[in-house]
């Protein structure tokens, strides 16, 4: 089955409303100096957010570069990649590498199809839609040392979990000590984050064009050939986002369990910024620098794969 | 002929009516089915709504308890807290949702007896207001510099953001302390603000909506005579109106939230925002924790419910990563 | 295109803006850099008086030209008391000895200059009979107020002000005391309040006062502050003579916390000294204006009695002091204001540390008096908030501002060895003919680090646990199983005086914590039998909230009674080893921490250990410094009556220490004949003793101990975090929630990833 697939307008009535004409422009009133005097005013306009990223990110992360093939930061000598070495057979970083992508691996796909679900729950027709959206985005708003305190009364060993559990007669589970470290913080994570990713799917599909869909119906596709072959190639570029997002965020759980366990949780919840913080929480400097930069590459590595992806999916949808 | 004519009438009629009986029919069926459909799904919304709202509801609920009653409740998980005394502490772990008896001995203590924590919800606010208007600001000015007159260097550079955006704080952390070793910002707001407001995340999520705006819009306005000035200020900025709202009330949550930054930025604790103080209440003061939670909550909810429309509509334009 | 001009206009400004925030910074770190002295500077100047030794200082004052200083001699063979005024003659650089005509019995409490010029003397003048029986009778009291002439110190006029002060004690003492404007007297008899009497001897009023009042001076326009503790700490109040009452604190007036002196000022209202600052105050505005450190005068800021500023903006201070091994000396110092380019510049030398040891701060203020070329300033981190210090003064020692010498007290030792902010200091040794033999050598080994020795520590002491020899049998060491063994086998109350679950964890982990942790594998035994074995042991012990402390019984008797079985303490002398003897009743054994070496006594540095920056450019200065620590003459000032800072490091101080705590003390008795009295008493809990001069057996067994030592106690340098992990997950165990062994997997757990990251 095939449908066309048409470009999105996204005229904005504010466009209208201000009297402007939107059709293409004549070229030929278009002189070279003024181009060039436009990039650079336009490059002047960049000018004080470039600078200040310039010296407050790029600058000092070439720094961190500097520190991570010393020695230490008093004597300063060369050494090449030996901190890159001694790091990455670390018993500590690998436990914490192999922790933060097990859970980025599990957690941030969980995130992508639960909050479909959930857009696709709102997307029907049902009561009290905005209200359910609302409720659905509240996680954002409650400050994380609530949530935590709150985590730590479901999770305690005698919390209500384990009440819960007992109902069904089953063995009492140490949550935060234990395995299942990571299915509590998958639960806190999914739970912070999945309203703001419904949130962004049900704009996406809110945008998939009707007639497209009615096209769909009248030539009797089922609602799973729709969903597959419509709906999410359209949102092909929002999934994208979306995991983006999720991948933030799932960096930035550490701030949860820090406050569930502090600077050394049980291993399977120690994750990569543990090792830095504690890193540099001692003054290891070249140690953090190299895990840090480690972890870097990793992400240029899959933001790359990310990009590349969306290129190649996002192509024939988007403008 | 009449006759046949009448019948035949009849006769269609006779279709026609049981034909408007079987499409009812099928249309009753069908909203049968609906009504089961929605009601399924508002139950399936409505279950996932209440373990959503759940630590809301319980964080304000337990705001109303006495401290007493909080160290019954939670007395087992929370072992350092120290309750002064020997006090009632339950076997296993309650979690009430309805106070025994409303006290609003919390909020008297958080807002009256120890004015600590007001000051602390001040400092939140002079590190967060700065942060997320400046930023904003200067974010506005740089997506303008991205969106117009697209170029390799432009979109190498934006690259760079990106990688930035997405490096998680640990990483920036070293970098961000010693830059303000070496300006001297250390233990000052400066050291908080100043990376706050030049942050990458608002120029991505704003350049990418702006790059939606067609071309013509503003190459339109330029045929007309508009300067760059006059297409920023008043083409630009009005269409980027509702999406930097949305941007707005992301950075507000996500500093109102911030820990990592004060805790290693600005070693004088008299200087930490309540997001600090909160994180760490948890051994201590157990028994005011709720309501320096409610309190707390109360800016990011306000916030929230009066741009909550912006958000949706403004998350609803961000989207793919390239823009 | 205006518009345009506007928008780069905007753009330039932020940039502007951003640059001379940078700048600005760059500018206040060139300023931190280069510090040169410039225009005028305080310099120290010494001035002679020729006071006899041993006098006790009562009084000092300025007047006019001259600075008096009323100063009592006790003759110990007539054993009589003379009182002397001292006449220093600024302008000429001269002193004078004026006889003050005093009866035996009494003596000057308080010594003011008044508006007049004349000084005002405080006298205490007590009469008593004894009866036959050398029992005092009929004792009285009577306290004078004297007006001298500058001049001669004749007495003008002497009056009993003993009516105008009613205490209800039967001995009074005129605590402070001084004069303001209208000539009125104050008196504070530290009882019932002040006293205020006017030149003419009418009662003005009493102002009662319920705190203690700690200082009280006229400022310069005449009006009397006092200074006492408060709500807020120290607070500065006006004397009101209209209210008779005290004034309401002056804010931001004082210190809330230090001891501040109060001098009148000539410049502005106050001369204050607290504790090592000298500053200039004014009331009214609230001005304060720092003048110089007392540390920087050479001055030891907390042996400074009297203090004053002259008309031509010198201050002069009277400092008593001293010396190492006892003797006092009085000693008369200006600060004087002299162009920096006169000054010849000494090389800086930065001492870092937390607070200045004693001991180290007499010995800079020595150096700095003799050494010509360096000049060591000291940079104390601990003064605001300790955490806020301790943070600053780490992260200084890895970057630019690192000290050129470093206090080691507050640093993890190991940790900034690796990161190697510290400099081997052998080779500086062997330099300076420093022989490694000379010093103990299993204890400067314990400090070693891959044969390199990162610090000097002129003194150290034993940390260790007793127990009767009769119950353990001879030995400096036990493992941790044999330890529990002998516990469990006898029917103790408690292991300790103050047995709880965690000074049993103190006891069996934190101090030996390289039994559980192997840093060079990585591997952790906390979930191993022996870990187990004291979670089990501890929980039969309370914990610290329920443990009752007032036990009626004291420790000595019980530990006689083997109601407790070991008692912890830190060794520092023989006599405290004499002591521990005299508490156990019979003969004990150092069994110390128990460990799988059966290596119990654990060593701990003491009395200031210092280390050199590796990236100090001043090392040889430091250095020079440094040795003195070491120095003979140091380590031999170190050898004391009781030794109660621990042992000299030097070989020879410390047999000269031991030859010392053996040599017997005598008095003659009534027939005439030497008869061995006690050194001292030392005393602990429901015990005390007379100690008599040590046996030679006490001290080799004191020499056995240092000897069998050769591990560093750990408690002090370990990271809080394995502590906090430990106490954090056996809580559940110890409230019967979960079994030990779960508990300790999980501790292992947690503690393994702290130990591999830290590896």
């Amino acid at each position: 089955m095939h449908f066309p697939i048409r470009r999105k307008k996204k005229d904005s009535p504010a466009v209208y409303a201000a009297g402007q004409d939107i059709k293409a422009p004549k070229r030929k009133s278009r002189s070279a100096q003024r181009t060039r005097r436009g990039k650079l005013i336009s490059a002047g306009y960049l000018f004080p957010s470039a600078a200040g990223v310039l010296l407050f990110f790029v600058l000092p992360f070439m720094i961190v570069i500097y520190y991570s093939v010393v020695d230490n930061p008093i004597s300063k000598q060369f050494v090449f990649l030996d901190n890159f070495v001694s790091v990455f057979q670390n018993a500590a970083f690998q436990q914490a590498a192999k922790n933060t992508l097990t859970f980025s691996f599990v957690a941030v796909p969980l995130a992508v199809v639960l909050s479909l679900f959930l857009a696709m729950l709102l997307e029907s027709k049902m009561p009290f839609k905005s209200q359910f959206r609302t409720f659905f985005l509240s996680p954002m708003m409650v400050p994380i040392a609530s949530v935590v305190l709150i985590w730590q009364v479901l999770f305690h060993y005698n919390g209500m979990m384990n009440e819960v559990l007992a109902l069904f007669h089953g063995e009492k589970i140490d949550w935060l000590n234990s395995n299942y470290a990571q299915v509590v913080i998958v639960v806190l994570f999914l739970w912070k984050n999945l309203g703001y990713n419904m949130i962004l799917f049900m704009a996406a599909l809110s945008s998939i064009p009707k007639d497209i869909l009615e096209v769909a119906v009248l030539e009797s596709a089922t609602p799973f050939q729709i969903f597959f072959h419509i709906k999410l190639r359209y949102m092909s570029s929002t999934i994208l986002f979306v995991t983006i997002m999720s991948l933030i965020n799932s960096f930035k759980v550490f701030r949860e369990i820090y406050l569930l366990k502090g600077e050394y949780p049980y291993d399977t919840m120690y994750m990569l910024q543990h090792f830095m913080n504690n890193t540099f929480g001692r003054l290891d400097y070249q140690k953090m620098s190299a895990a840090a930069i480690m972890m870097a590459i990793v992400m240029v590595i899959l933001i790359g794969a990310l990009f590349l992806t969306e290129n190649y999916f996002g192509k024939d949808v988007e403008g | 002929m009449m006759d046949l004519l009448k019948k035949r009438k009849n006769l269609d009629e006779l279709t026609e009516k049981q034909f408007d009986s079987k499409i009812k029919r099928q249309k009753k069926i069908r909203n049968a089915r609906q009504m089961v459909r929605i009601c399924l799904a508002t139950t399936a919304a409505g279950c996932f709504a209440v373990l959503f709202l759940m630590p809301i509801v319980l964080t304000i609920t337990n705001s109303f308890m006495a401290a007493s009653e909080i160290s019954a409740n939670y007395g087992q998980v929370f072992a350092t807290s120290d309750t002064g005394g020997k006090m009632f502490i339950s076997k296993t772990v309650n979690l009430k949702f309805i106070p025994d008896m409303v006290s609003f001995s919390q909020y008297i203590t958080v807002l009256f007896k120890s004015p600590e924590y007001l000051f602390k919800f001040w400092n939140s606010v002079v590190l967060v207001v700065p942060i997320v208007a400046f930023q904003l600001l200067v974010a506005a000015g740089a997506s303008f510099g991205f969106t117009r007159y697209r170029g390799r260097i432009k979109e190498i550079i934006f690259f760079v953001y990106i990688i930035l955006m997405l490096m998680p704080y640990q990483v920036t952390l070293v970098p961000n302390y010693l830059v303000a070793q070496w300006l001297h910002t250390l233990d000052t707001n400066w050291a908080i603000w100043l990376p706050g407001i030049f942050s990458p995340f608002a120029v991505y999520l704003l350049t990418k909506y702006m790059r939606r705006i067609p071309v013509s819009v503003m190459e339109a306005a330029q045929i007309d005579g508009a300067g760059e000035w006059q297409i920023f200020r008043r083409i630009c900025m009005p269409l980027c109106k509702g999406c930097m709202c949305s941007i707005a009330i992301l950075l507000f949550i996500d500093y109102w939230n911030m820990v990592e930054q004060p805790l290693i930025l600005l070693s004088d604790p008299e200087k930490h925002p309540l997001s600090v103080f909160l994180s760490k209440i948890n051994s201590g003061e157990i028994g005011l924790a709720f309501a320096v939670a409610t309190i707390y909550m109360v800016p990011p909810i306000l916030v929230f419910l009066y741009g909550e429309d912006y958000l949706v509509e403004g998350i609803s334009y961000q989207g793919g990563i390239k823009g | 295109m205006k518009k345009n001009k506007r928008i780069f206009a905007a753009a330039a400004a932020l940039t502007g803006i951003l640059l001379s925030v940078l700048s600005g910074c760059g500018g206040k770190e060139d300023t931190g850099e280069t510090k040169k002295p410039e225009g005028l500077i305080y310099v120290p100047q010494y001035a002679q008086i020729d006071m006899d030794k041993d006098s006790y200082v009562y009084a000092a004052a300025a007047a006019g030209d001259n600075i008096f200083i009323c100063a009592q001699k006790w003759d110990e063979a007539a054993g009589t008391s003379s009182n002397f005024l001292y006449k220093y003659k600024i302008a000429e650089d001269s002193s004078e000895k004026l006889a003050l005509e005093m009866d035996e019995n009494s003596n000057v409490s308080n010594m003011t200059i008044g508006p007049d010029g004349d000084i005002y003397m405080v006298v205490n003048k007590n009469s008593y009979n004894t009866d036959e029986s050398g029992e005092i009778t009929d004792a009285s009291q009577t306290i004078e107020l004297w007006d001298i002439s500058p001049e001669d110190g004749s007495v003008k006029e002497a009056t009993d002000v003993t009516e105008f002060i009613e205490s209800d004690s039967d001995y009074v003492y005129v605590q402070n005391f001084c004069i303001d404007g209208q000539g009125n007297f104050y008196l504070y008899d530290g009882d019932k309040g002040l006293h205020v009497v006017s030149r003419e001897f009418q009662k003005v009023c009493d102002i009662d006062f319920e705190n203690w009042i700690n200082a009280m001076a006229a400022s310069k326009e005449g009006d009397v502050y006092i200074a006492a503790y408060g709500n807020n700490g120290m607070e500065l109040r006006k004397v009101d003579l209209a209210a008779k009452a005290m004034g309401n604190p002056i804010e931001g007036a004082v210190e809330p916390y230090g001891n501040a002196s109060f001098y009148t000022g000539i410049e502005k209202s106050f001369l204050v000294s607290v504790s090592d600052q000298v500053s200039r105050m004014d009331i009214a505005s609230g001005e304060k204006e720092d003048l110089f450190k007392w540390l920087d005068m050479d001055v030891n800021g907390d042996s400074v009695r009297y203090a004053g500023e002259l008309s031509d903006g010198r201050i002069w201070a009277l400092v008593n002091d001293y010396s190492a091994s006892g003797d006092s000396s009085n000693e008369l110092v200006f600060a004087v204001q002299k162009d920096a380019s006169e000054v010849v510049p000494k090389e800086e030398i930065v001492y870092g540390t937390m607070w200045v040891d004693y001991q180290i701060k007499r010995n800079i203020i020595d150096f700095n008096k003799k050494n010509e070329k360096y000049r060591i300033t000291v940079k104390e981190y601990g003064n605001d908030d300790f955490e806020t210090g301790l943070t600053q003064f780490h992260t200084d020692l890895t970057t630019a501002n690192c000290p050129d010498i470093i206090s080691l007290n507050n640093i993890n030792y190991d940790q900034y060895v690796s990161l190697g902010v510290l400099e081997d200091i052998y080779p500086y040794m062997e330099k300076s003919g420093l022989n490694k033999s000379d010093f103990v050598e299993n204890v400067m080994q314990a400090f070693e680090v891959d044969g390199k020795l990162y610090g000097v520590l002129p003194q150290f002491y034993i940390d260790t646990t007793m127990a009767k020899t009769s119950l353990v049998g001879e030995k400096t060491g036990w493992t941790l199983s044999e330890m529990l063994d002998f516990v469990e086998s006898m029917d103790a109350e408690n292991i300790f005086s103050y047995g709880t679950r965690s000074s049993i964890f103190y006891y069996c982990i934190y101090n030996n914590i390289d039994e559980f942790v192997n840093w060079e594998t990585g591997e952790c035994s906390f979930d191993g039998e022996d870990f187990i074995r004291v979670l089990e042991f501890a929980a039969k012990f309370q914990d610290d909230a329920d443990y009752n402390y007032n036990n009626e019984e004291g420790i000595s008797s019980r530990l006689r009674n083997d109601r407790i079985l070991l008692f912890q303490n830190t060794i520092t002398s023989v006599q405290e080893y004499q002591m521990m003897q005299g508490m156990f009743g019979e003969p004990l054994s150092f069994v110390g921490y128990p460990n799988s070496e059966r290596q119990g006594n654990l060593i701990q540095p003491s009395g200031g250990s210092l280390g050199m920056s590796a990236k100090s450019d001043k090392k040889d200065g430091a250095w020079e410094f440094m040795q003195t620590l070491l120095s003979e003459d140091y380590q031999n000032a170190l050898v004391s009556e009781h030794g109660s800072n621990g042992f000299p490091i030097r070989k020879s101080a410390l047999e000269a220490q031991f030859e010392m705590d053996m040599t017997p003390d005598y008095y003659t008795d009534e027939n005439g004949e030497q008869v061995e009295s006690p050194k001292t008493h030392w005393g602990w809990d429901d015990f005390e003793m007379e100690i008599m001069a040590a046996t030679q057996e006490e001290v080799d067994a004191i020499k056995t101990l240092i000897a069998s030592a050769s591990k560093l106690g750990t408690s002090g340098s370990m990271d809080t975090q394995l502590s906090k992990i430990i106490t954090e997950e056996s809580e559940p165990f110890f409230k019967g929630q979960k079994s030990a062994k779960d508990v300790a997997g999980v501790i292992q757990n947690r503690i393994q990833i702290y130990v591999n990251e830290n590896r």
